[in-house]
């Protein structure tokens, strides 16, 4: 059998919209997708706090031009930001369903200090508000977390393990090798290709390079590579697992 | 002051009956903290930790940091995989409905200090 031939796809697979009270208002689908396409990227992953309520009009804002893959980002009861990419818009939805009961109800002090969650459509137009307190941290355990998005067919990276606040090191001060992780995300703080890079990678899991943009200018500011066959979620899971010769290389 | 006393002073839930060693182990100090890469680095040795952190990795950062023992907060307790590890650990674990704020306050009544003062 001869291998399937492989492209090279840029991944930024940790991007906000303005559903995160910390995303910025100009976050919007088409402009996320404008962003994006500017920055040379082929793919990227919508990951908001503890909800997944914009990925499917950013998906619908990007067509053909761009692959959106349908994510979130749970913060866990440690206070550990874990990231989940799913094969579907539904599963996403369905995931977030869950993520989201365990959070109490915004009130106007909440939105006054965190910020608007706007729920936005294809054009970029408001129509509604996100009701759970996005910014808090779940009462979801890593293990369960980690459970949940197994549940609905995703892959699980550690967010940000680099940064002081939210990554797991930080709050766990070890990696937990037990959690189930299939991939590291370094932010754009570590440069690709760094001893810190290698450091991390010593882990023995795949190391992805995310911007964690919540601003329009970040979105691309750091990518993966990988080498797929066509930039979908099914090759994205083959490149993490380094099955039939997809790879992720450090872009 | 012995471990013992403390958890009686304090009317803590011993999660660790059957481990050995609580009657004879002297605590000075203590650290407060839920965020474990800063215990691991600022945590005294043979101290007590206070936190409401549940998660296993407690157990590896109280061991390689040497504590004595962990008292978890504010109702909090971790499942019982994490009270075996403690035990194989020799680590003595804890239980209070008491927040951190109040527990420290009553252990530094008691002449448990900061590390740095221990």
């Amino acid at each position: 059998m001869t291998p399937d031939p492989l492209m090279t796809v840029r991944a930024d697979l940790h991007v906000h919209t303005a559903l995160s009270p910390c995303g910025d208002d100009e976050m919007s689908p088409p402009a996320i997708v404008d962003a994006a396409l500017a920055a040379g990227l082929d793919v990227i992953a919508v990951c908001d706090h503890n909800a997944a309520g914009n990925t499917g009009a950013v998906g619908e804002a990007a067509g053909s031009r761009l692959t959106v893959i349908s994510g979130i980002e749970i913060t866990t009861s440690e206070e550990v930001h874990i990231v989940g990419l799913f094969p579907t818009v539904m599963a996403a939805a369905n995931a977030a369903d869950e993520v989201r009961e365990t959070l109490p109800v915004a009130d106007d002090d909440y939105t006054r200090f965190f910020g608007e969650q706007y729920l936005m459509s294809a054009d970029g137009t408001i129509y509604g508000r996100e009701p759970r307190a996005l910014a808090l941290a779940t009462s979801l355990g890593l293990d369960e977390a980690v459970e949940l998005i197994r549940r609905y067919g995703g892959l699980v990276i550690a967010a940000h393990i680099d940064r002081p606040t939210f990554g797991v090191i930080a709050q766990l001060g070890f990696f937990p090798y037990e959690a189930g992780f299939d991939a590291v995300e370094l932010s754009r703080h570590v440069p690709a290709g760094s001893a810190t890079t290698d450091g991390y990678a010593a882990y023995g899991l795949p190391v992805v390079h995310s911007s964690d943009s919540h601003y329009l200018e970040d979105v691309g500011c750091v990518a993966t590579e990988f080498g797929l066959a066509a930039p979908t979620f099914r090759e994205l899971v083959l490149a993490v697992k380094h099955r039939e010769g997809r790879v992720l290389a450090d872009a | 002051m012995k471990l013992e006393s403390i958890a009686r002073e304090l009317d803590l839930t011993d999660l660790t009956p059957t481990l050995a060693g609580a009657a004879v182990a002297e605590v000075t100090a203590g650290y407060a903290s839920d965020l474990l890469s800063d215990v691991l680095a600022n945590a005294p040795e043979g101290g007590v930790l206070v936190t409401l952190q549940v998660h296993l990795n407690v157990v590896a950062v109280a061991s390689h940091a040497e504590l004595s023992a962990v008292i978890f907060t504010s109702g909090r307790a971790p499942d019982s995989e994490i009270v075996a590890k403690a035990m194989a650990e020799g680590l003595h674990l804890y239980a209070t409905e008491s927040d951190t704020f109040e527990t420290v306050g009553r252990l530094f009544a008691l002449g448990v200090k900061g590390g740095r003062d221990a």
